[in-house]
Formats: structure tokens, C-alpha cells, sequence
């Protein structure tokens, strides 16, 4: 038995590592995906003011404090019984708007891009953002920073803070929109709408234009056929503040549509002796393994997960966006809906949809007459108790779950975060492309490496928040044992 | 000359707030009208690049973790250090791109990049438990720590370092 092991894992989160076992043949016997743990988030949340949770769990996450700082308001809703007037609704999606277009950006011109814009064989040391920017101009990034930094400040000033919002209330947001303001980010929703138009002409332009780029993506070594989950309106559109979950099969059929507060009833988690971090799946189905397939309980839930699961998009050009997404990749329609496509690289495609669907739909609240309106801070009176808060995190369905005494303080706390809904996908995912990749007399090298990192890149898992951890350094190291799993080789890139 | 002290890390992740809890030593110890904005941060790559733009020195603060750390040694970092060996916990967020990375984007572009940067960085035990109280050694550093970035800012002021 030979094992190769990448650890940690480059450009991702926290301090997970990949450890690929051979057999006696050479060939991929099993492949691991392995997050560490981060301890006691619950007992340093239970006992303090539930109000306080959208401020300390956008502690959990360097990444998209934005996601949880939401889900944890929608708890809070939940908790003290006090439903949202349409203006904060519409102030907090109009918030998370700006940081989808944010994250989807950075994911996708510094994490997922680098592969297939500089090329999944170039040197490590070239795969990231510098050499996007060396390959499409400076121009280009320039745009990619002026993306990211205006939508930060639409974030800092709606919110109070630039990285860790501080905003929002139970039933309410801290702060209204003033008419200044609206008008700013009308107008830097409309860059953004450029902005993801063009990032989509890029990506037409260099992935699809390129018939090696567009075999690796409908290539077998990166496709599953799973069960998809993500939050849909009532026209079963995507949405990412608010909504239904939805489940469909993988021939696109509506499995399940709950409350997100129902979750408990769907969704179960399995444990494996190797891991911290749990394995949700659909509690309808069953857990029968890391297997694809209807009779499989595994489920997933990402840009790509998300689309699938939905019918449409609820602005016009991310649905042409959507419609040439299916229809280039092969999907049929059946029952007047998309079939979903099952390959996991199309997954950067589906963000870039996604951004410009956020783009649209920030604009359409940066217009709407309810979005100044000043009253955004009522005033709340119900006796607190159980609470569920949810809304789709850029790497998944996002779940917030608090108890609390009649006081507010809480008692419980539960969590499902983005990245673990995918832990099943991923885990397979990296054992399918290992398994596809590495054959008997298999040169390791690390362009092939980083192919096998091509196939859980797309989760753009986020280890940190996954285990209630912080960022830390990330180089990548890969060790390959023998049949006695004694480590024979061990490579390390920065 | 624009100044910026920024303390890195998570305050409620034991010794992983290192670095804002100096930060706050710093502002309690800087008289009032020191032409020097202090503040925290729990952000790391191309977001942290673009929260140094317009500054023209900057310190940052934050934990490092070593193989065999002696919790509380307080150490004077250049970015050349971070790049080579010893990256802190903050400077490098893997899930965009590392902070040496980002700054070479952003002078690429051309970007108000600070021309002074160093980091003041502290041996830090635990970064894995959740609680918003460092470990006793992190703990007794931060107050040395906190002279350290003050002396820091006298010495940026008296041997100006262009790390561009």
C-alpha cells in the first residue's frame, strides 16, 4: 500500500490535507479529504445574550463573516418570533448582494481561475492571481480590485464595518440606507453588472474557447451524479437571502421543499473514524456511502448545486447566462426544466452566473422605493426561545440554529456551515480524480497533483469556517508512502 | 505621513488575538493626538492588501505559529521574512492569496501602497479553542509587545525602509 498525502492544501482555508492510498498494484485504493478540528464554539457561545451571536460568529470565518453575520440575524428573527418588514428584508439582501459579488470575484479570479487561466500544468508559483493578471492584463485586475474594494464599502457602510459586520438586529438592521447612499450603490451595481458580464466573456472567451479546457470539464475524472440542494423563491429561482429549500434528484426531480427550520427532519450526519467534521446527508435517502447516484443519500450544495436545484434565475441576463450554461454543457429539458449537469468544474462557471445574478438583483434593491425607508430598527418585545436562521453562503446552504431561556441567553447552539453539506462530494470527488489520474508507473508530478486539487477547488471549501477555525498559512505538501505506508517521497510547495 | 498600526487575528480564538489585543495597548499607550490610526482586523490576503492602501507606514501585528514555539517571544518581521519562512497567522489567507502575493498585485497596478512595512509578531500556543482569553504567556507578552511596536514606529520615523 502506497499513500500520497497533499498537506495542507493550496489556496484554501485552515490546515486540511489530502491522503491518496495506493495498493500493491499501484492504483488509487482510497482517497481522504482531512479537515482538523477547532473546539468549543458551543460552550463559548452558551450563556451569552443571543443578540451578540451576528457578531461573534462572523468571527468564525475570515471569509464570509458577511454569511454568517446574515444567517445569524434570520436566527435571531426566528428566536424573539419577530418577522423582518419588506424594507430590512430588502436592506439585508441588498447587503448580501454586494458580498456575493465580492466573494464570487475573489473565488474566482484568485482560487479557481488561476487553473484554467494560466493552465493547470503551469508552475505552482504562477497559479494564482498574479498570474491571471500576467496572462489577461493589468487592466483587467485592476478591474478585479476595483470590484472587490467598492463592494466592500458598500458592506462598511451598510453595515458599519468593513470585515466584521456589526448591523444586525432582531427583526431589524442597526442602520438605514440614506438617499446618498442609495444612489452610490445604484450605481456601483451597475458597474457590477458590467463586471459580471465580462467575467463571463472571459471565461467564454479562454475556458470555453479551448477544447483541452472544455474535455477536462465533462471529463469523467471530475463528474458525480448527485443529489443537489440550494434556496429557491416561490418560481423556484434562486435565491441567496431568503426562501425554500430545495432538493432535486440527479435526474432533476424535486426530491424535498422545506422551511429551513424544518432541516433536522431531512438532513442527518454521518461519522467516519477519520475525520472531526460530519457528513451530512438526506435523511429521505439514506447514507450508503461515499457512492453517486439516486440511492445515495449524498447531496450537494454550490454554485452549481445551486442552479440545479433551481428552475431559473430571477433576473434576465444571469437567465441567458443560466440558458447557455445548459444548453452548452448538453442538458436536456425535461418537465420544463434543465437537467442537471453533474459535471463539478462547471461549478466556476455557475458562480460567475451567480455573480451576475447578485449583481442584478442588487440593483433592482438598490431602485426599489422601500430601500431608504428609515424605519429599520423595531422595537421587540416576544420572549425569546428556539430560533433557526438560514441563507445560501457562497459554499453552501447556511444554517444558524439557537435555544435560548425566556431571558435571551442562550442555551444551545447548532451550526451547519457551507463547506460541511459538501464534506461527502469533496471526499469523493478528490478519490474519483486520484483514481483517474494516478495508474501503475504514474509519474507524481505537480502539475498532476494539482489536478487532483482541480477536483475539490470548485467546493472552494473553507476549512475555517467548516471547523470554526481561522485562516492560517497553506503550503502544500504532498507525501507518498509505500505499501507499508512508510513515506518514500515528500514534496512541499510554498 | 499616514501611519497605520493594524492588529491582526480572532479575539475569541484563545492566543489567535494576539495581535488585537497589542493593538488596543498601543492606541491606550499613543497620546491622543499621535498622527497614527490604530485599529484590528481578522482579514488576510488581497482584503488586507487593500486595507493598507493610502498608508504610508504600517505595522502590522500578529501571531506566529513555529514548530517549537516559546509562547510569548515577540519578533520584528520583514515581509522578505514572511515570504521566506516564517509566515504569521494572518498575513498569508490562502483562501485568496498570501499577503506578499497581493501587495505584488497591487503594486503591479500601481496601487497607494505603503512604502514602510513590518510586523511585529508574537509566539503564539493556542489557536485551536475557542475563548476570548489568550494562554498566560501570550497573555504577559502583550504589554512588551506593545513597547515593541511603539519603538517600532519610532524607528520607521528615523530610518525610513522602502520595502517597495
Amino acid at each position: 500500500m502506497k499513500q500520497i498525502s497533499i498537506d495542507p492544501i493550496t489556496r484554501l482555508e485552515g490546515h486540511g490535507k489530502i491522503e491518496i492510498f495506493l495498493d500493491d498494484a499501484g492504483e488509487v485504493a482510497n482517497a481522504y479529504f482531512v479537515i482538523p478540528e477547532l473546539r468549543g464554539f458551543e460552550q463559548f457561545s452558551v450563556g451569552r445574550p443571543a443578540e451578540e451571536m451576528p457578531r461573534i460568529t462572523n468571527r468564525i470565518c475570515g471569509v464570509c463573516p458577511e454569511a454568517h453575520h446574515v444567517a445569524s440575524t434570520k436566527a435571531l428573527d426566528a428566536l424573539f418570533h419577530v418577522e423582518p418588514s419588506s424594507a430590512v428584508k430588502k436592506v439585508r439582501e441588498l447587503f448580501y448582494s454586494a458580498f456575493y459579488v465580492a466573494d464570487h470575484t475573489t473565488h474566482f479570479y484568485a482560487l479557481g481561475g488561476p487553473d484554467f487561466v494560466v493552465g493547470p500544468d503551469a508552475p505552482a508559483a504562477e497559479r494564482n492571481i498574479l498570474g491571471v493578471v500576467h496572462k489577461v492584463g493589468v487592466e483587467i485586475g485592476k478591474q478585479v480590485i476595483d470590484a472587490r474594494i467598492r463592494n466592500h464599502r458598500v458592506i462598511k457602510t451598510m453595515s458599519g464595518r468593513g470585515v466584521h459586520p456589526a448591523a444586525g438586529l432582531p427583526g431589524g438592521w442597526s442602520k438605514a440606507v440614506t438617499e446618498a447612499e442609495r444612489q452610490e450603490f445604484e450605481g456601483i451595481a451597475r458597474q457590477n453588472i458590467d463586471f459580471g458580464l465580462f467575467s463571463l466573456k472571459l471565461f467564454g472567451d479562454i475556458v470555453l474557447g479551448n477544447p483541452a479546457y472544455v474535455d477536462m470539464i465533462v471529463s469523467d475524472a471530475y463528474t458525480h451524479r448527485t443529489y443537489y440542494m440550494g434556496t429557491v423563491d416561490a418560481h423556484n429561482a434562486i435565491n441567496f437571502y431568503d426562501g425554500m429549500i430545495r432538493v432535486v434528484d440527479p435526474d432533476g426531480k424535486e426530491f424535498a421543499r422545506y422551511h429551513p427550520r424544518d432541516y433536522t427532519q431531512h438532513v442527518a450526519e454521518h461519522v467516519e473514524p477519520w475525520t472531526y467534521l460530519k457528513f451530512p446527508y438526506l435523511k429521505g435517502v439514506g447514507w450508503k456511502g461515499f457512492v453517486d447516484g439516486k440511492e445515495s443519500g449524498v447531496y450537494c450544495a454550490t454554485p452549481l448545486s445551486r442552479l440545479n436545484a433551481a428552475d431559473r434565475m430571477a433576473t434576465p441576463r444571469a437567465q441567458e447566462a443560466f440558458e447557455k450554461l445548459y444548453e452548452t454543457l448538453g442538458s436536456k429539458k425535461a418537465n420544463g426544466r434543465y437537467q442537471p449537469v453533474h459535471y463539478r468544474l462547471a461549478t466556476h462557471w455557475a458562480r460567475l452566473v451567480e455573480l451576475l445574478y447578485a449583481a442584478e438583483r442588487m440593483l433592482e434593491l438598490a431602485t426599489d422605493p422601500e430601500i431608504t425607508d428609515p424605519n429599520v430598527r423595531p422595537v421587540v418585545t416576544n420572549t425569546p426561545d428556539e430560533g433557526v436562521g438560514c441563507v445560501e453562503a457562497p459554499r453552501g446552504t447556511l444554517t444558524h440554529h439557537y435555544w435560548s431561556d425566556e431571558k435571551g441567553m442562550l442555551t444551545r447552539v447548532n451550526l451547519i456551515v457551507g463547506t460541511t453539506n459538501n464534506y461527502a462530494p469533496i471526499a469523493m470527488s478528490v478519490k474519483k480524480a486520484a483514481q483517474s489520474l494516478i495508474k501503475p508507473g504514474t509519474v507524481i508530478s505537480d502539475g498532476l497533483l494539482n489536478r487532483v486539487e482541480m477536483a475539490f477547488r470548485p467546493y472552494d471549501p473553507c476549512f475555517g469556517c467548516a471547523t470554526h477555525a481561522l485562516p492560517g498559512q497553506m503550503p502544500l505538501e504532498i507525501t507518498i508512502y509505500d505499501a507499508q505506508r512508510k513515506p518514500v517521497e515528500r514534496l512541499r510547495r510554498p | 505621513m499616514k501611519t497605520l498600526v493594524l492588529g491582526l487575528g480572532n479575539p475569541i480564538l484563545t492566543d489567535d488575538g494576539v495581535g488585537v489585543r497589542v493593538a488596543e495597548a498601543v492606541r491606550q499607550a499613543l497620546p491622543p493626538e499621535a498622527p497614527v490610526e490604530v485599529s484590528e482586523a481578522g482579514l488576510g490576503g488581497l482584503t488586507l492588501m487593500e486595507r493598507l492602501l493610502g498608508y504610508e507606514r504600517v505595522i502590522l501585528i500578529d501571531a506566529l505559529q513555529v514548530p517549537q514555539p516559546q509562547p510569548g517571544r515577540i519578533r520584528h518581521l520583514t515581509l522578505a521574512d514572511v515570504e521566506a519562512s516564517a509566515p504569521t497567522q494572518h498575513v498569508t489567507s490562502a483562501h485568496d492569496t498570501s499577503l506578499v502575493t497581493a501587495l505584488t498585485v497591487g503594486r503591479r497596478m500601481g496601487l497607494p501602497l505603503p512604502r514602510q512595512l513590518v510586523i511585529c509578531a508574537i509566539e503564539v500556543e493556542n489557536t485551536v479553542d475557542f475563548s476570548d482569553q489568550p494562554t498566560a504567556a501570550v497573555a504577559a507578552a502583550i504589554p512588551r509587545a506593545a513597547a515593541t511596536v511603539l519603538k517600532m514606529l519610532t524607528e520607521m520615523e528615523e530610518e525610513p525602509h522602502d520595502f517597495t
